[in-house]
């Protein structure tokens, strides 16, 4: 399906330029002999002196640090999305900035009923150069990865971000639309393709 | 009969007889009883047959017999005679064996030689219409002749020339090819080729590429590599093939084969290297023409390496013999197009291309200093152009990294550090630029705002790169880039992932391994003018700093400065009135400690010194501490005795025999006099201080040999002392702390593992039988402590594989079903005791461990505890009674699951049918207590580990999948008590289970053909429930239940719609 390679040049974002989620580091929960080099270099027995008294200690840790709730978020979106590959080059989309971390946004579906648990997640769509047509599967890759991985009280609305695509309304159309979109995940090569796509999300 | 008519008669059935009939006649005719002429004439009648099989064998018939004679039997006119006999023949089997054996003769000259390739070139022309092995005969003729007359061949020239390739033209046959190939490139080699390289290069090049499979249990072994190899040689064989090879060649990559191009770039390589080197330079430019794309739109990696060497091959073979560099070089000519191309990718350098652009760059300017100078001269003012004028930090980063790419280069070419490799007589065409580098890289690290993290990274790099070029920075100017990286690593809060200080440490570990001065003079000051003397309350700001100093020290000097100013802080801090909080001393022994596993101790000159210092005189100081005899109470601190006591353990163990006996003595009194300490063991009456010296005995005695004869409290036995550690460790484990119990409780297995004498086994046998009747009995007020001496002395017995090990397990066990429930738990907890890796019974510590040891714990407990929980299964079902109280099937589990979160799981999976049972019962355990947690969460490990090594097919061998899945997937839901990391790890199980499936869809479609999924099943149930997960309140879990779905999706294929 692939013809010939639309951006043979597309500029490319550093890994390291990415943004990550930054965990809470060990040293939160460090042991009595130090949290960094000497506790990993040494297997020091650290707490757990006493092979017998992980059943204690299993008890202790599990209260604090479990009751906290961590709600899905813009940078969880992004790390769902952004390891898909471009379907022209071997490329993450993040990478290439198609989909970047300040074009994600949740909001509540039913902003009038504040208790409704219902989520809208918009994720805006950047193609490389503004003439793409492989923009609609792109829409189809992020559309099929978050229906795939979100849980049910979530609306997934994925568009063409304004202004950076010459067909942008067309594609818009087309991602919107239920029918089309189930249409064209029947499509043996379409899926082929996308099935490709997803292969390297982490 | 004749001898000749018995020969034709056996020749084809008994080869054995032929040959004995040949070598009768020649015999014969050595002794003049018969001669030549009359054997060939006795041929007469046959050799003009019109059956060319009869013809053939009357034929071999002389062949057999000239064959068994002398060789210098012949004279040079019977030589003639029968090579032009067999000349005139050679169509007719056997004239060509008759040839072969005729030329290994001294008396055969050139002119015959000649005869006989005339003869192979004007008779054979239909040579392919015969067998292989009549091909081959021929074949192996002309190689004997090649290795015996070339000259003959050789002056023939193009007569011979063109009769070989003729000859061999259709050849097919991979056996005869390998001989063919290398008759060919000997004419290629040697021969005058300039009237047919053509002719000649086609002659082989026709069977480019090879695509020769050899036939499974080939006997010939040939594969299809030897034919590449040799064909490859004869297309690389002559520089005047170069017009017909690289074109031919570069058409190739046209191919959509990634082999193909494989093969055709591999050959370009092998004729770069054989090529004339200004042929070479011919067509150089013409395959960076073709090259070109290949690397910056690389489809497969392999492809664009081969093509990068090729570059750089160009590159080094134009290089070869040039001592001045101008632009007129062949060389300078080559690069210009590729510098040039170069420089065009990175006017954008974050754009794809740019980075093949570097690649490109490496490969060429890594081919030699003259490459490297032309590169440098041409890219480096550019790159800085396109530096200073970039828009943005992320393109000046893409930039510095071009840069550092061609320091590596540089490296390569000029060496690192003060290397004793040759240097090029080239001077380093950076040096004019190294000012504008220290600049730019030294801006770029210290002059942006610190968030900057990988900007600041690819600096740090660079500079480190500068660092190591040999002859490039002066040590001043490396002394400056060791400041940056003290400032950002002692005056920077930390960012992020601290990548940047991560990288700084270890560039400052490289550093010191080189130039360990400038550490010594800039870095150590530094760092430990910020050590405090005491532990001020400020954080523990000087842990950071220790971790540092511990990396840098890896030099010798470096090491032993560190050691020194650590144990001097240490010993003003014992001496203080107010030594602040013990974490700070403990730090301080823990940076020893780590240098000095890093280091093989038993090699240091100072060891002696460190003896002193560290064994003798800090134990001493924590004897006098256990008194009240000392300033402060640092000593006391238990982790403090920790660690003293590991660093002790290190030393001991690294000392000579003497220096050990006198620990050996020393183990109790800890060097201390009578007076002023009385050792623990046998000690009236005992503090809590004073037993927590133990800590430091219980290290002392396991750094010390087997066989030492100085312990104390061992003549006659060591029973008094194993029944006075024992008790102690019995009644410690409730009034005592819980690091001095462990102490004891180490020591007590120590003694019976290391230094109990096999005699006296049953001393510590008939303890652990003592103390289980007092626990059966109930008469121990200290029940808890009993069972954990009992478990700690079976374990150091077990693992020598004592006599009575099976009794020993048994009666362990058997504790589990105790009326009393205290016991029962207390009993199935400790059974995690028994196989775990401990620091101090552990073999760096020369403890008795069988290597069957584990094995039979296993072996030996497993089945009973299966048998047990199936009674209790059983009896509960039919009648609740008061022999089976609810507490022992949960007690068995837990025993179960505390050894197999001690055991390696390949001796798991033999026993697995036994098992899985017990296994899924396990996370069905929904006891109150936290033991059904560990439970089940050593058991999703255990799960995990099987599903991974053997995927879903073994638990389908048992019938569990459906039984496993419901499992699972109920302990994915946040009721059930069921923490986050028991979701998160049996939906990882389920992932497992999956992602097992998926290495089978690489199988061929004919071995899964037909054959649908076990999980097929169960699909639609786990990605229906794995949908309720993805709303887990934990991000782990939702993250691991993405994983599973996708796993799922993919790799559990659905039936095959049913096709009408």
């Amino acid at each position: 399906m692939t013809t010939e390679i639309q951006n043979s040049n597309p500029t490319i974002l550093s890994d390291a330029d990415l943004p990550t989620r930054l965990r809470p580091t060990e040293a939160a929960k460090s042991s009595a002999y130090g949290s960094g080099l000497f506790a990993s270099t040494l297997s020091f027995p650290g707490d757990s002196v006493d092979p017998a008294s992980q059943y204690l200690s299993a008890e202790s840790e599990s209260e604090g640090d479990d009751l906290l709730e961590e709600p899905i978020d813009e940078q969880e979106i992004y790390d769902l999305i952004s390891t898909i590959s471009d379907p022209e080059h071997p490329i993450s989309l993040g990478a290439l900035a198609v989909v970047s971390l300040p074009d994600i946004s949740i909001k509540p579906t039913l902003s009038n009923v504040p208790d409704s648990p219902l989520r809208t997640v918009t994720v805006l769509i950047t193609p490389t150069i503004t003439h793409c047509s492989l923009a609609t599967v792109i829409g189809l890759g992020v559309r099929v990865r978050l229906e795939q991985s979100l849980p049910s009280r979530f609306r997934m609305d994925v568009r063409i971000k304004e202004g950076t695509h010459s067909t942008a309304d067309e594609v818009n159309k087309q991602l919107a639309d239920k029918e089309r979109v189930a249409a064209a995940l029947e499509n043996g090569t379409l899926m082929g393709v996308i099935a490709k796509m997803l292969e390297t999300c982490q | 009969m004749s001898a000749l008519q018995t020969f034709l008669l056996v020749a084809d059935h008994d080869k054995q007889e032929a040959k004995q009939i040949a070598e009768r006649i020649a015999h014969d005719v050595e002794n003049k009883k018969t001669t030549l002429i009359e054997v060939v004439q006795s041929l007469g009648e046959y050799i003009n047959d019109e059956d060319p099989i009869l013809r053939g064998k009357a034929v071999s018939y002389l062949t057999a017999v000239i064959k068994a004679l002398p060789p210098k039997f012949l004279t040079r006119q019977q030589i003639q005679v029968l090579t032009a006999f067999f000349c005139d023949r050679i169509e007719d089997g056997g004239a060509v064996a008759g040839l072969e054996t005729l030329q290994k003769l001294d008396r055969f000259n050139k002119a015959l030689a000649e005869e006989v390739a005339q003869a192979i070139f004007g008779r054979f022309q239909e040579l392919q219409s015969r067998s292989q092995s009549q091909r081959f005969q021929v074949y192996q003729l002309l190689n004997e002749l090649m290795l015996n007359h070339r000259d003959a061949l050789h002056e023939m020239g193009d007569e011979s020339l063109v009769g070989i390739v003729d000859l061999m033209t259709g050849e097919k046959d991979p056996r005869n090819l390998m001989l063919v190939f290398s008759i060919l490139k000997v004419v290629m080699v040697e021969w005058d080729i300039s009237n047919h390289a053509e002719v000649l290069f086609d002659s082989v090049y026709n069977y480019f590429p090879i695509t020769f499979r050899p036939p499974p249990n080939d006997p010939y072994g040939i594969t299809a590599q030897d034919l590449k190899d040799r064909l490859q040689d004869c297309i690389a064989s002559n520089s005047q093939f170069a017009p017909h090879s690289v074109p031919s060649l570069l058409d190739k990559l046209d191919s959509t084969s990634p082999n193909v191009k494989k093969d055709a770039l591999n050959a370009l390589i092998a004729c770069i290297h054989a090529y004339n080197a200004d042929v070479v330079s011919t067509y150089s430019i013409t395959i960076w023409d073709a090259l070109k794309f290949e690397i910056l739109n690389a489809q497969e990696e392999f492809l664009s390496e081969l093509s990068l060497q090729v570059l750089r091959d160009i590159a080094a073979r134009l290089s070869e013999g040039v001592t001045e560099i101008s632009d007129q070089l062949p060389l300078a000519q080559y690069l210009r197009p590729i510098t040039r191309e170069c420089n065009d990718q990175l006017r954008e350098p974050q754009q794809k291309q740019a980075k093949p652009a570097q690649q490109i760059l490496s490969s060429t300017s890594a081919a030699s200093a003259v490459s490297f100078t032309l590169v440098v001269r041409t890219m480096v003012a550019p790159l800085l152009t396109f530096y200073q004028e970039a828009d943005g930090i992320a393109k000046q980063r893409a930039l510095l990294e071009t840069l550092v790419v061609l320091f590596d280069s540089a490296i390569k070419v000029f060496g690192e550090w003060k290397s004793s490799d040759p240097e090029p007589t080239m001077e380093n065409p950076l040096l004019e630029f190294k000012d504008q580098f220290s600049e730019i890289f030294g801006q770029a690290l210290m002059g942006v705002i610190k968030e900057e993290v990988s900007f600041r990274t690819s600096a740090l790099k660079g500079l480190l790169r500068l660092s190591t070029l040999r002859n490039y920075f002066q040590d001043n100017e490396i002394g400056l880039f060791v400041q940056y990286l003290d400032e950002i690593l002692l005056k920077e809060e930390s960012i992020g992932r601290d990548d940047l200080k991560k990288e700084a440490i270890n560039a400052l570990a490289v550093i010191s391994k080189h130039t360990p001065r400038l550490i010594m003079d800039i870095t150590f000051p530094a760092f430990v003018a910020t050590l405090p003397e005491t532990d001020d309350g400020n954080g523990p700001n000087y842990i950071t700093t220790l971790e540092s100093l511990a990396q840098i020290s890896i030099e010798k000097d470096i090491f032993e400065t560190l050691v020194r100013r650590l144990l001097s802080k240490l010993t003003v801090l014992l001496q203080k009135e107010q030594p602040g909080s013990a974490e700070y001393p403990r730090a301080l022994l823990l940076t020893i400690l780590y240098v000095m596993n890093q280091r093989d101790m038993s090699k240091d000159p100072n060891l002696d010194l460190y003896y002193d210092r560290i064994v003798v005189t800090l134990c001493r100081s924590a004897a006098a501490t256990a008194s009240g005899k000392a300033t402060n109470n640092i000593l006391a601190d238990a982790t403090v005795l920790d660690i003293l006591g590991r660093l002790s353990n290190l030393i001991v163990r690294s000392l000579p025999r003497s220096k050990q006996d006198e620990v050996a003595e020393n183990t109790y009194t800890l060097f201390a006099s009578a007076e002023d300490f009385s050792p623990v063991p046998f000690a009236p009456s005992t503090s809590d201080s004073h037993e927590r010296t133990m800590i430091l005995s219980t290290y002392l005695l396991a750094g010390l040999p087997a066989d030492t004869a100085k312990l104390p409290h061992t003549h006659p036995n060591m029973s008094a002392l194993l029944t006075d550690i024992t008790n102690r460790s019995i009644t410690s484990s409730e009034s005592g702390e819980p690091a001095t119990h462990l102490a004891f409780l180490r020591h007590s297995a120590l003694l019976v593992n290391k230094f109990l004498p096999k005699a006296d086994l049953n001393l510590a046998t008939d303890t652990v039988f003592t103390l289980l009747h007092q626990i059966t009995e109930q008469q121990t007020p200290h029940t808890t402590g009993t069972i954990k001496a009992a478990f700690w002395l079976t374990k150091a017995l077990v693992l020598r594989l004592a006599p009575k090990t099976t009794d020993l397990l048994t009666s362990l066990l058997s504790l589990l079903s105790s009326p009393s429930p205290q016991t029962s738990t207390t009993a199935s907890r400790s059974f995690s005791i028994l196989l775990s890796d401990d620091d101090i019974l552990s073999p760096t510590n020369g403890a008795t461990i069988r290597l069957l040891s584990k094995q039979r714990v296993f072996t030996t407990l497993v089945p009973l505890i299966s048998t047990r929980i199936r009674d209790v299964n059983i009896t509960n079902n039919t009648t609740p009674n008061q022999q089976n109280p609810d507490h022992i099937k949960p007690a068995h589990l837990t025993a179960l699951s505390g050894l197999l979160s001690t055991i390696s799981p390949k001796l798991v999976t033999p026993e697995l049918p036994t098992l899985l049972p017990l296994l899924l019962q396990s996370l069905d355990l929904r006891t109150a207590d936290s033991d059904s947690l560990a439970v089940r969460a050593a058991t999703l490990e255990t799960l995990a580990v099987i599903i991974r090594d053997n995927g879903v097919s073994v638990i389908e061998e048992c019938g569990h999948v459906q039984s496993l899945v419901t499992r699972l997937l109920n302990t994915t839901t946040t009721n059930n008590n069921n923490s986050p990391r028991l979701r998160a790890d049996a939906v990882k199980c389920l992932a497992l289970l999956a992602a097992g499936q998926h290495s089978h869809a690489d199988a061929p479609a004919v071995a899964r053909a037909g054959k649908l999924s076990p999980l097929l099943p169960v699909k639609n149930q786990v990605l229906r429930a794995l949908r309720f997960v993805l709303d887990d309140p934990k991000r782990d879990v939702r993250k691991a239940a993405v994983d599973a779905r996708a796993a799922w999706l993919r790799g559990v294929d659905d039936a095959p719609e049913e096709e009408d």
